[in-house]
């Protein structure tokens, strides 16, 4: 989840804290710096995968450091602060939103990481200002909600007094709440000070870039891993229910196979499934420990090796109702790795390979699924009906379809009687569509033709010809008073006796 | 939940007589006269009723739903005239359009010699608010269910009506009406276990007229009351009607449309020539969703339509996409040559990348067109940066550097455990259902599965322990699979017996490799640890294991080799280490020979430079390259300590032999050649008569 810290850089973030005895004394931007610094020390050592920009803002904004993993260059960044004039948020989520939309897809789940002393500013541009004037007045409107999935953390650097004085607290709520994505406000517990404003942010730390370790485990066979990025909570609002499900730490192999059968199944994230030992590495003899870790082997790159070797998936499970796939992906050429793919939580997220629950071991089958030789594939799973285009359906919205219809009955009609099987399958047909859509007209008009046709045969015809259309004629013009599903059959002459 | 009026809809149809008149747009259905030769007078068109119409547009309606969403996307069919009728309920078995067609079919077009007076659409009006109150299964379900979402469930839906309305006050009239069947209905309702109250409902009256005919009604859509919307809307009939319905659709059902462009496509014409056709097909919106657009102002661009280009798919090599949707489609127009063409082509099994459409740049494949079992989708493709960009490989982390895994026996092992879909059983509980046996059989396969080729014995030998790790792991073993077993094991006591050499991988150091006595220790160690780890699964595997503990021991008891074994061991991890002396290195040499197959000892006293054995101890001989069978060499001092006797004999033979000439291959072949060594122990073995002229 790409995280943006946008802090703010007015000049209410100059105002210097009350002075403590002996202490030294410090401006809010020293704080907000102090925390910042805190946080990304944090998501480098335990999420070192997770991309990071840093921007600023004040009646203008600007992006310092762009998207990155470098943590060395975003906190070089924050060194660079300065302090500006006054308060303008709006322009500052505007750009907030295009710069991830330029970046990222809309798809892509990012965190705002807004850093302020809660001063909502004055005039156009400010919060109230903001709020007071919803969509559709002239101002122009709020550049929220994102049209990203985003969460957004208010990190307020003032103390509680000063929060219930400017309602920092009930504005930043209404941030949030606006955008729908979820996030909180934090407030420094206790007073305004280096030490609260860096517990605020460890705590933010720890609540949102906590890394994911788990086990990946088939039968015996165990892995110690570690998902990145750590895998969000699953939320969503179906037709008759909600679905909430957080990945289980314990995730379970339950079956493998073809990625041909498995026809790249839509995945709500992807994470990378690293490897980890369960040793606490201390500082001392980690590269030893690197070493040796390299060195014991893992069932991870077994599995992967094996999965990449044969082009297979697993699936896994990964909650309860809840399933995966882990494949081998390669971002270049060179460095593959092992992912892990979730589905939607349910037993059915992936029709073609019908329920989840319902898959079995070949052993259960009488005969091998996969045939003896590994010719054949018991997948995909086939729904019980067909759908419109996967069978002769019949539309006459259009006068080209009907007159289609029409033609396929008398192409036959004309080779009567060899292809008198056809003729009467497409009278069938025609005779059906007719009677399901009420169009009597047209089975007289077929009707007339068939007539014709029968007055239009030449002298060299099959006298059975002559009888079969004067036959169908007269059943179409009945067909009204018959059931739908009463179909004309041929008439019995000697002559079908003689051809068959 | 969400619980969407979409979940239930009633289409309301008018069946009065004013219906049959004709929609006034004549279908030319006798075009085919031309070839026909002249004097051929062509049928004089025919044109569709008002209800021909009606209910084509409907169908279209449904085949678009149904194709779209099989399951949770209800639609119920009321005609009315002078009563209204039902013609399929909420139950599954009746929502497909065979039932529907088929009752249809059975209803008719309206009676023209109807009197039109006694008719009316309100009979139809109250009887689908009436279904609407009728819970449908999955309302039944969750209303049932006990759990949280039973008391939230709200009860929404939608009727559509298509009828014949004179003016604006009848239409207010009719609205006026269905307000007042809601609220008697949600009364009769709220006092009924069976039925629902209406939460809301959505009332889309659709105002059709013959061609020609002016529209006397306003469209327009608002707010009744707190459980009706109104939506009002007219078109004139014949395939105007379907296209209306076609749209009301698409919003009914949060649709969007791609257009795949550049569909190369031969001409119906002329074979020859082909040229490029367009599809439009219709799915869920989502299947656009990382496509949205910003205009200027920053408003999102949510335009119904998208176009993509056809890429024609060059091989048939399966790749994992990263997909981040899939969603089912259906053709516009489901018959068309174009659409049937494309659809054709996907059934068959084919991919088609679709590519969005760029004048400069790369090109992006956004998405991509494939059916799963009859079901044509549209997955869509991930396109922007990814956020997992240049991982660390998987060779940098933990069993990174590891290189002798067992990557080929484990995609063995992957093919046995492929899945396959059982047939649908009735609701089992999840710990009774398939993916639990799978799960079980993967406990039992890797109770001992070693991980590196290093770390095992038995499974580098599966041709000579087979099949018994195969059958060991089964759940049960019948009496064959019992006897299979200790087939196997008496084989590896036969093996151990004959003194066979195990093909064991090269471990540690060059020279360190275990003795044969100590390989067999550790192979029947491991195959005891495999048998025993199982043996809890019934009687029968423990059997096999008895078998093996009976086999291992008489090897161990045996005073002889057990001295050996004490004597040789090279593992570190052996305690008291023996520093071996000439002699016994001697013996051991002896004792080696003596388990050597009959080629093995020709190759030994030959010379032959395809065996190690020779090369062993000439300190002249390069060491030995590192390959399986180096092992067999049993120890070998790196600093060339003491040569056994027998080495040194056969050093000075060879050393002559060498320099006279070429040896006789005959010699080697004739049954009991020169070749023969040791032959008193030879007899021992076999009882062959010993007869050789090299004994030293």
């Amino acid at each position: 989840m790409p995280t943006i810290v946008l802090v703010d850089v007015s000049l209410s973030m100059a105002r210097p804290l009350p002075p403590t005895d002996g202490g030294e004394e410090y401006q809010r931007q020293n704080l907000a710096n102090h925390g910042i610094t805190t946080l990304l020390d944090y998501i480098a050592t335990h999420s070192r995968l997770e991309f990071t920009a840093l921007a600023v803002y004040s009646s203008l904004w600007e992006l310092i450091v762009p998207f990155t993993r470098d943590y060395n260059e975003l906190k070089n960044g924050l060194l660079k602060l300065d302090v500006f004039d006054k308060t303008r948020l709006d322009v500052a989520l505007q750009e907030v939103r295009s710069t991830v939309l330029e970046e990222w897809s809309p798809i892509t789940p990012c965190q705002l990481v807004l850093v302020t002393d809660g001063r909502s500013g004055i005039g156009p541009g400010s919060f109230r200002h903001l709020f007071d004037n919803p969509k559709g007045s002239k101002e122009k409107s709020l550049p929220i909600p994102f049209p990203f999935p985003c969460k957004i953390q208010v990190m307020l650097i003032c103390s509680q007094s000063e929060a219930l004085q400017t309602n920092a607290l009930g504005l930043s709520q209404k941030l949030i709440d606006i955008n729908g994505g979820g996030g909180n406000v934090h407030i420094p517990e206790g007073p305004l000070g280096l030490k609260s404003v860096q517990q605020m942010f460890l705590k933010l730390a720890e609540s949102t870039y906590a890394p994911f370790y788990g086990t990946l485990s088939c039968g015996h066979l165990k892995s110690d891993i570690q998902l990145a990025p750590a895998p969000e909570g699953f939320n969503v609002k179906h037709d008759f229910e909600t679905i909430t499900r957080t990945v289980s730490p314990e995730i379970e192999v339950c079956g493998f196979i073809d990625v041909s059968d498995i026809c790249s199944p839509p995945t709500i994230s992807r994470h990378l499934v690293l490897p980890v030992t369960t040793k606490d590495s201390n500082g001392k003899n980690k590269e030893e420990d690197e070493v040796e870790d390299g060195k014991a082997p893992s069932f991870c790159v077994l599995l992967h090796g094996s999965l990449k070797v044969e082009n297979m998936c697993a699936i896994v499970n990964v909650g309860s109702d809840w399933y995966g796939i882990l494949y081998s992906w390669a971002d270049s050429k060179k460095k593959s790795n092992l992912m892990l793919g979730l589905v939607q939580p349910g037993d059915e997220s992936i029709s073609w390979l019908g329920k989840f629950s319902n898959l079995a071991p070949c052993t259960d089958f009488d005969s091998h699924p996969y045939g003896e030789d590994d010719t054949k594939t018991p997948f995909p799973v086939r729904p019980a009906e067909k759908r419109s285009y996967a069978q002769n359906s019949v539309v006459w919205v259009r006068a080209s379809g009907l007159q289609a219809d029409i033609q396929k009955v008398l192409r036959q009609a004309r080779k009567l009687p060899d292809k008198q099987q056809a003729f009467y399958k497409e009278l069938n047909r025609l005779r059906k569509a007719a009677l399901i859509i009420g169009f009597y007209e047209l089975l007289e008009g077929v009707a007339a033709m068939l007539e014709r046709e029968c007055t239009l045969l030449p002298g060299t015809a099959h006298p059975d010809a002559a009888l079969q259309l004067t036959h169908a004629t007269k059943q179409l013009r009945l067909s009204v008073e018959r059931d739908v599903t009463h179909n004309i059959t041929p008439l019995q002459t000697n002559f079908t006796n003689e051809n068959d | 939940m969400t619980f969407p009026a979409s979940h239930k809809t009633v289409f309301v149809l008018d069946h009065s007589p004013e219906f049959a008149e004709s929609c006034r747009q004549n279908v030319d259905f006798d075009i085919f006269t031309k070839s026909r030769g002249t004097g051929v007078i062509p049928l004089a068109p025919i044109s569709k009723s008002l209800w021909t119409c009606a209910i084509e547009a409907v169908l279209e309606y449904c085949r678009i739903v149904f194709d779209l969403f099989p399951t949770g996307k209800l639609i119920r069919f009321v005609a009315s005239d002078t009563e209204s009728h039902l013609l399929n309920s909420w139950d599954a078995d009746e929502q497909n359009l065979p039932h529907m067609a088929q009752s249809l079919a059975r209803l008719g077009p309206p009676n023209e010699n109807e009197d039109s007076s006694e008719c009316s659409i309100m009979h139809g009006l109250a009887s689908a608010v009436e279904v609407l109150c009728e819970c449908s299964e999955k309302q039944h379900e969750v209303r049932t269910s006990l759990t949280e979402e039973s008391s939230l469930i709200k009860n929404r839906g939608r009727i559509v009506c298509i009828t014949s309305v004179k003016s604006d006050s009848h239409v207010k009239m009719l609205e006026e009406w269905v307000q007042d069947a809601i609220t008697q209905h949600n009364k009769l309702a709220a006092g009924s276990d069976s039925l629902m109250p209406i939460n809301l409902c959505e009332l889309y009256l659709i105002h059709t007229m013959p061609l020609g005919v002016d529209s006397t009604i306003t469209e327009d859509k608002h707010v009744v009351s707190s459980v009706l919307s109104s939506f009002i809307g007219a078109s004139r009939s014949g395939r105007y009607l379907a296209h209306k319905l076609a749209q009301v659709v698409q919003v009914h059902f949060d649709l969007a449309i791609t257009t795949i462009t550049g569909i190369p496509m031969k001409e119906e014409q002329n074979a020859s020539s082909s040229a490029n056709y367009d599809v439009e097909l219709l799915h869920h919106k989502l299947a656009h969703s990382d496509l949205v657009t910003f205009d200027s102002s920053g408003e999102m661009n949510t335009a119904m339509g998208l176009t993509l280009k056809w890429c024609t798919p060059r091989s048939n090599t399966i790749e994992l996409q990263h997909c981040t949707g899939a969603f089912r489609v259906t053709p516009v127009d489901v018959i068309s040559r174009p659409s049937s063409c494309l659809t054709n082509f996907l059934l068959n099994g084919r991919q088609v990348m679709l590519e969005q459409p760029r004048k400069i740049g790369a090109k992006i494949v956004s998405h991509m067109l494939t059916s799963h079992g009859g079901e044509i989708f549209i997955h869509c493709l991930m396109i922007t940066r990814s956020t997992l960009e240049d991982p660390p490989s998987i060779s940098e982390g933990c069993g990174g550097r590891v290189t002798d895994y067992r990557i080929t026996d484990f995609g063995e092992f992957m093919k046995d455990n492929r899945i396959a879909p059982k047939e649908s059983t009735v609701d089992v509980d999840i710990e009774d259902s398939p993916i639990m046996n799978v799960k079980s059989q993967l406990e039992r396969q890797t109770r001992h599965w070693p991980m590196v080729i290093s770390n095992t014995i038995v499974f580098n030998m599966l041709s000579h322990v087979d099949p018994l790790p195969s059958l060991i792991t089964k759940e049960h073993l019948d009496e064959d699979d019992v006897v299979e077993c200790k087939k196997s094991i008496y084989h590896l006591v036969g093996m151990e017996t004959k003194g066979d050499a195990l093909p064991v991988p090269v471990m540690g150091s060059r020279g360190k490799g275990p003795k044969r006595e100590e390989q067999y220790r550790q192979m029947w160690s491991e195959l005891e640890t495999l048998v025993r780890s199982c043996s809890d699964l019934s009687p029968a595997h423990e059997q096999v294991l008895d078998c093996v503990l009976d086999c291992r021991k008489p090897s161990e008891d045996n005073p002889k080799s057990s001295k050996r074994k004490q004597v040789v061991e090279p593992k570190e991890d052996v305690a008291e280490k023996i520093s071996p002396s000439e002699t016994e290195q001697a013996w051991q040499s002896l004792d080696k020979y003596k388990g050597m197959t009959e080629r093995e000892k020709r190759d030994f006293n030959l010379g032959d430079s395809n065996n190690d054995h020779m090369k062993y101890d000439s300190p002249l001989s390069p060491d030995p390259p590192a390959k399986k069978q180096k092992t067999l060499t049993g120890e070998k001092k790196k600093d060339g300590g003491p040569k056994s006797f027998l080495a040194l004999w056969n050093n000075k033979l060879n050393s002559i032999y060498s320099q006279k000439h070429i040896e006789f291959a005959g010699r080697n072949t004739t049954p009991g050649g020169v070749d023969e060594l040791y032959p008193h122990m030879k007899s021992e073995e076999d009882g062959s008569p010993v007869n050789g002229n090299n004994q030293s």
